[in-house]
């Protein structure tokens, strides 16, 4: 396993401000293949900035991003997605008025010569979902706004599983999913690692995080406050680190 | 139980997809296209008894398709521009100026391809300016095309002193778009619009670029995080809505032989109530072209329909207002059973 364990994404001095507030400041952190890591943090602590930043959603406003070595500028999310990076974005990045089978293909339509490839559009997404566990869903056709949330997660989650090839991130993926559900995205992740994806996941649940991450690093009032391997963690040291800022190491209990 | 539950096997998806003849039906008549178009059926049923059967007479239809066509393809545009999210309140400001522009080189000489040509070029770069001013100063676009008509309007009554313009010359270019075909009732400029609007319906409808124009409206920051190039494909919108008030100026030149600064006016409001008929949503993100289509016709029978009723055509515009009314609240209805109220 370690020696195949590659740097896939690295993070320089990332800091991004939006008008007068600062979001993240002076991020640092290298992101590697076969590799789990979770994201954790409070709330506002800068998380999905950051990650908004890797996949080209947002542009930083100072720093510098390496994708397997190399220095790149993420213009967009198409960019990044091109680059193999695919992202389950907090807001899931579906679109309610629009149907499951092109929400699915947004932005990474299939073609036949100029015209789309509907047909394979629709079997596509089926095979997918139904390979995700959607067993329930009544057509592919139906507007996702008649989903509940747990559909709509599992349908943004089999989105990114589907593209992916170099990077897979979750901005909390698994809050609305039952625990059946959440076992199986579990075992995407598992499988994505196995495969020799970088996956990042952010989450809320101190037990979901010291149960699936390799490595967890630690987002405090939008800078980085630890970085540790997922060994003798407790979820009340994690939960102690999230609140006050101070690396688990110092924390005297 | 009466479900006939196939399990589809193409590779090997096994969703189930379940469609009874009920199903199917129930589908039918909550497609927005299918119940407009049986609004529209109705309406012609309606007028053939008030205008005690002259509505039906074959002599009418050519005008009421004209005024279709050029109202229809300025509402194609608006369409896909509304489907994306924004507004273009411009566009008659637009069709009077390109058409005035096109009107005057070809009195002066100038051939009727080239003043198409610069005609339409007009119209892309308005519809440029409009998009750019909209999304790089990120304006609402109710509120800079709200600006933009009202610096049109003052630039063509500027350069034309708001006189009308008439081409007495023969122009072959002219007749293709607005002259008769063939020497028969019909206009070209109805088969122009029926042919923007197929050509239309298959980019919005069939094109990645289409599911776009559907994703920025459904849900920009969506469509952003998807990867689309959001700004860029909002500003293109804007640039086929005013092509397509541009070339309704010219097809109506072609029709007339005569522009005025006024002539425009009627579209501003109508062609935005045109697409709202044919299940545009205001806010984005829902419409159709072949919905539209019907908006168009729709608008236009009315006022025929009117006249030959005996009503005043005063009332048109009461009517429109009414008619507007019912469609919002119709799609409404028919949205929200769409999306779980069954
Ligand atoms: N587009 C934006 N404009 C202005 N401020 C923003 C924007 N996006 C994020 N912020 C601010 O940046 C800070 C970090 O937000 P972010 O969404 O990254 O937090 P987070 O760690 O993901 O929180 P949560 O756990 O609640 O999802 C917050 O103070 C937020 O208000
Ligand atoms: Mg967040």
């Amino acid at each position: 396993m370690e020696e195949q364990r590659q740097q896939r994404l690295r993070a320089q001095g990332i800091t991004k401000k939006f008008g007068a507030v600062t979001a993240i400041e002076n991020i640092s952190v290298t992101f590697y293949s076969h590799e789990i890591t979770g994201i954790v943090g409070d709330n506002g602590a800068g998380k999905s900035t950051f990650v908004k930043i890797i996949c080209g959603v947002e542009q930083p406003s100072r720093g510098e991003l390496y994708f397997e070595g190399k220095p790149v500028r993420f213009r967009s999310a198409r960019d990044a997605r091109r680059a193999g990076i695919e992202a389950v974005h907090q807001d899931l990045g579906l679109i309610e008025s629009m149907s499951v089978a092109r929400n699915f293909f947004l932005g990474m339509e299939p073609r036949k010569g100029l015209l789309l490839d509907v047909p394979r559009m629709r079997s596509e997404t089926r095979r997918r979902l139904y390979e995700l566990g959607l067993r329930n869903l009544k057509s592919v056709d139906q507007d996702v706004g008649r989903l509940s949330g747990g559909e709509r997660q599992a349908i943004s989650i089999g989105r990114a599983v589907a593209f992916e090839k170099k990077v897979l991130i979750l901005d909390e993926p698994t809050s609305a999913l039952s625990v059946r559900e959440t076992a199986k995205v579990f075992d995407y992740m598992r499988g994505a690692r196995q495969q020799g994806l970088a996956v990042l996941a952010i989450m809320h649940s101190m037990r979901q995080i010291l149960d699936i991450a390799d490595r967890i690093i630690v987002f405090w009032h939008g800078g980085l406050v630890a970085d540790l391997p997922n060994q003798g963690l407790t979820e009340h040291l994690l939960a102690e680190c999230i609140h006050s800022g101070v690396p688990p190491s110092q924390i005297h209990l | 139980m009466s479900h006939d539950t196939t399990l589809k096997e193409d590779d090997g998806a096994f969703i189930a997809e379940s469609r009874t003849a009920r199903d199917k039906v129930q589908r039918l008549l909550r497609a927005r296209d299918s119940s407009i178009a049986l609004a529209a059926i109705i309406l012609v049923l309606l007028f053939s008894v008030t205008s005690g059967g002259q509505f039906l007479h074959a002599g009418i239809w050519p005008s009421i398709l004209s005024s279709t066509a050029e109202l229809g393809i300025v509402s194609i545009g608006v369409a896909v521009l509304m489907i994306g999210g924004d507004f273009d309140l411009s566009v008659g400001a637009n069709f009077s100026f390109a058409a005035l522009v096109m009107a005057s080189l070809i009195a002066h000489g100038v051939s009727g391809l080239l003043g198409l040509a610069v005609a339409l070029s007009i119209g892309l770069a308005i519809g440029f300016l409009n998009g750019m001013i909209t999304v790089y100063l990120a304006i609402p676009s109710f509120v800079a095309t709200l600006g933009t008509w009202l610096v049109w309007v003052g630039v063509t009554l500027v350069v034309t002193g708001g006189s009308t313009v008439t081409v007495l010359r023969q122009s072959r270019v002219l007749n293709a778009l607005g002259g008769s075909v063939f020497g028969a009732g019909i206009r070209w400029e109805v088969i122009w619009w029926i042919l923007l609007g197929a050509v239309m319906a298959v980019v919005l409808h069939r094109t990645a670029f289409g599911n776009a124009i559907f994703a920025i409206g459904g849900r920009s920051q969506a469509a952003r995080e998807a990867g689309i190039p959001v700004r860029r494909v909002r500003v293109l919108n804007f640039m086929i809505c005013g092509l397509c008030s541009a070339a309704a100026g010219a097809v109506q030149l072609g029709h007339l032989q005569s522009m005025a600064s006024s002539y425009g006016d009627y579209y501003q409001l109508y062609s935005i109530a045109a697409a709202v008929v044919g299940g545009t949503v205001l806010t984005g993100g829902r419409g159709s072209v072949f919905g539209t289509m019907l908006g168009a016709l729709i608008l236009s029978m009315l006022d025929a329909g009117l006249i030959l009723s005996g009503v005043s055509t005063f009332w048109y515009q009461a009517v429109v207002g009414i008619i507007v009314i019912l469609a919002v609240a119709m799609h409404t209805r028919l949205g929200r059973t769409a999306r779980g109220g069954d």
